[in-house]
């Protein structure tokens, strides 16, 4: 029978509900933070298999320090492969072969576009982000998309100021029109709060769990479109003891996971 | 032929105002040495491209250096969002730089094409999206939208790139430039080789015979290579495999210090415009910030099994 955790805190939840959509054997194209805990917690948990990459050029990384970037140090020594981004993103993600991929976002929208470019106007910008840098081609050629964000009606958005990422775009039939890769886009939704998932479809994010001390009118009421409610919607599962066990003793024992917290993540 | 100079000279003799730089690197082998020799000659109206560009890009967009930017992403990583660049677009200080937007498939690929002489590439990147909504100074030519000659699918066309300079750091080069690196390569090949001239900045000068040893590691072959600058801690503070650690106390030093203008040109003065080169900079890293500072920073040593290409 499994035992669940107790005493975790939100990031480990959301970490958990990552790692779970993460399949053995899957390639997966990894950030830092959330993806990263993610698929480690799925290789240690139940995909020993899975390969994760980073974009700019690693395969199968063996970090002895958690990576905080995916360009950090730590990913190179003992890796299986090293090139660049034309080897991740063209050789492997282009060419159909990444499963999984994990983006997080500034401002996310109900068909799961995602903005990491600019808050505001484009031309005369109130925050100039980033910019897409691989979440864009990450988000239109990996077979799943997970995407990261905060649960609240700045962060969520009926249409997002600007699409970086394509999910649905701009509803049914939006990808295929483009030609993007058949049965490829957002998977799930995971937020503070929920966890959100694509209806096939009307390709909008519905409510299909709610984090323990949460409700299903409170989400509702904290999301910016009219968020439909899945028939089945229930508890999120919360961590298992052993989930928990992998992230304390194995993957983070500095902890390096509750940084999230004081970013909202709560 | 011999083409060692110092980077005062590589810079001068090979960077003009108004060029177009490709600039390699990944917060891996970042060649910093490059950048502050750039600031420090007042060189204007540059056009810089690279796939994820951090703190080096922000630097010299906050030093007036840049009037255009084809761009994927910039930002300082843990320390968020670049701070010039920010000013540069929200408020215009020092200027308002002009950004073409593409991503870290198709700028790659346009890298590739222009290093393979192939004058656009497809991708399938970027469809759908508002960055085929926004276009810049390239216009029209940004990207053309045809249906393919082959199954008449919709297919993005992304032109080659052929900057005028790259400039690379890398691990170690001989003195005629052959370029070799190991580590995480980012678009530092495809951007180099793209480019009709190259400036090799490398941690150590090596002779031709170490470079035949192991062969497979070279990423640019000596003939387009302009200038090689032997600079030892040249990419700090960025890393470089086997040399030295990434300085995130540094990366926040800067972010700190470019949260504000005068911070920004305050540091500026103390790391660029009164250096005179790397090895004052090295030394004025370890009386700031200590010696131990420095030495932590320095690589462990884990060799593997020697290659052999005998035969």
């Amino acid at each position: 029978m499994t035992t669940y955790a107790t005493d975790y805190i939100k990031p480990e939840l959301m970490a958990c509900c990552g790692s779970r959509e993460i399949k053995d054997n899957d390639l997966v194209i990894v950030g830092t933070g959330f993806p990263t805990m993610s698929a480690n917690i799925a290789k240690h948990h139940h995909a020993p298999n899975a390969i994760m990459m980073q974009e700019s050029g690693v395969i199968d990384a063996q970090p002895g320090r958690t990576a905080l970037s995916v360009g950090d140090p730590c990913l190179n020594p003992g890796a299986a492969m090293i090139g660049g981004l034309v080897e991740i993103m063209g050789m492997f993600l282009q060419a159909g072969h990444v499963d999984v991929g994990f983006l997080s976002g500034s401002q996310v929208d109900k068909y799961g576009n995602i903005n990491t470019t600019v808050i505001g106007d484009y031309e005369n910008p109130t925050s100039r982000l980033p910019g897409s840098g691989g979440a864009n081609p990450i988000g239109s050629m990996a077979r799943k998309t997970l995407i990261i964000a905060l649960h609240d009606k700045r962060r969520l958005a009926e249409k997002v100021d600007f699409i970086t990422t394509p999910g649905y775009l701009d509803g049914p039939g939006a990808r295929e029109k483009w030609g993007l890769p058949a049965n490829t886009g957002p998977e799930v939704l995971i937020t503070n709060k929920a966890v959100l998932r694509f209806d096939p479809e009307t390709c909008e994010a519905y409510l299909a769990s709610f984090h323990p001390g949460h409700t299903a009118d409170e989400i509702v009421e904290a999301t910016p479109w009219d968020l439909k409610v899945a028939a089945d919607v229930h508890e999120t599962e919360p961590p298992t003891v052993e989930e928990i066990r992998i992230i304390r003793e194995v993957l983070d024992p500095a902890r390096m996971i509750s940084v999230y917290e004081k970013k909202g993540y709560v | 032929m011999n083409k060692v100079m110092t980077a005062k000279e590589a810079i001068s003799k090979h960077v003009s105002s108004g060029d177009f730089l490709f600039i390699g690197g990944y917060i891996c082998r970042s060649p910093f040495s490059a950048i502050h020799e750039i600031i420090r000659q007042g060189i204007k109206d540059l056009t810089i491209t690279r796939s994820n560009a951090a703190d080096d890009f922000d630097m010299l967009i906050g030093a007036g250096c840049v009037k255009r930017f084809i761009a994927t992403f910039l930002s300082l990583g843990v320390y968020g969002l670049g701070r010039c660049y920010r000013r540069s677009l929200e408020k215009g200080i020092p200027h308002k730089v002009e950004v073409e937007e593409y991503s870290n498939l198709s700028l790659p690929m346009m890298l590739l094409a222009g290093a393979m002489g192939m004058p656009f590439v497809p991708v399938k990147d970027m469809l759908g999206t508002d960055l085929l909504n926004v276009r810049s100074f390239m216009g029209e030519n940004k990207y053309k939208m045809i249906d393919s000659p082959f199954d008449d699918t919709p297919t993005l066309l992304v032109p080659a790139l052929n900057p005028d300079v790259g400039i690379i750091h890398v691990q170690q080069a001989d003195e005629s430039g052959n370029a070799q690196i190991w580590g995480i390569g980012g678009d530092c090949q495809y951007g180099a080789n793209a480019s009709k001239k190259i400036i090799v900045f490398c941690e150590r000068l090596v002779s031709r015979e170490t470079i035949g040893k192991d062969p497979s590691r070279t990423i640019v072959p000596s003939p387009k290579v302009v200038a090689v600058v032997e600079e030892p801690f040249g990419a700090h503070p960025g890393y470089t495999p086997g040399f030295y650690d990434t300085d995130f106390g540094y990366g926040y030093l800067y972010q700190q210090a470019s949260n504000s203008e005068e911070g920004f040109q305050d540091f500026l003065k103390e790391w660029v415009y009164d250096i005179e080169d790397r090895t004052a900079y090295t030394q004025h890293y370890i009386q700031k910030l200590g010696y131990e500072a420095f030495k932590k920073l320095q690589a462990e040593f884990d060799y593997g099994f020697p290659v052999s290409y005998a035969y």
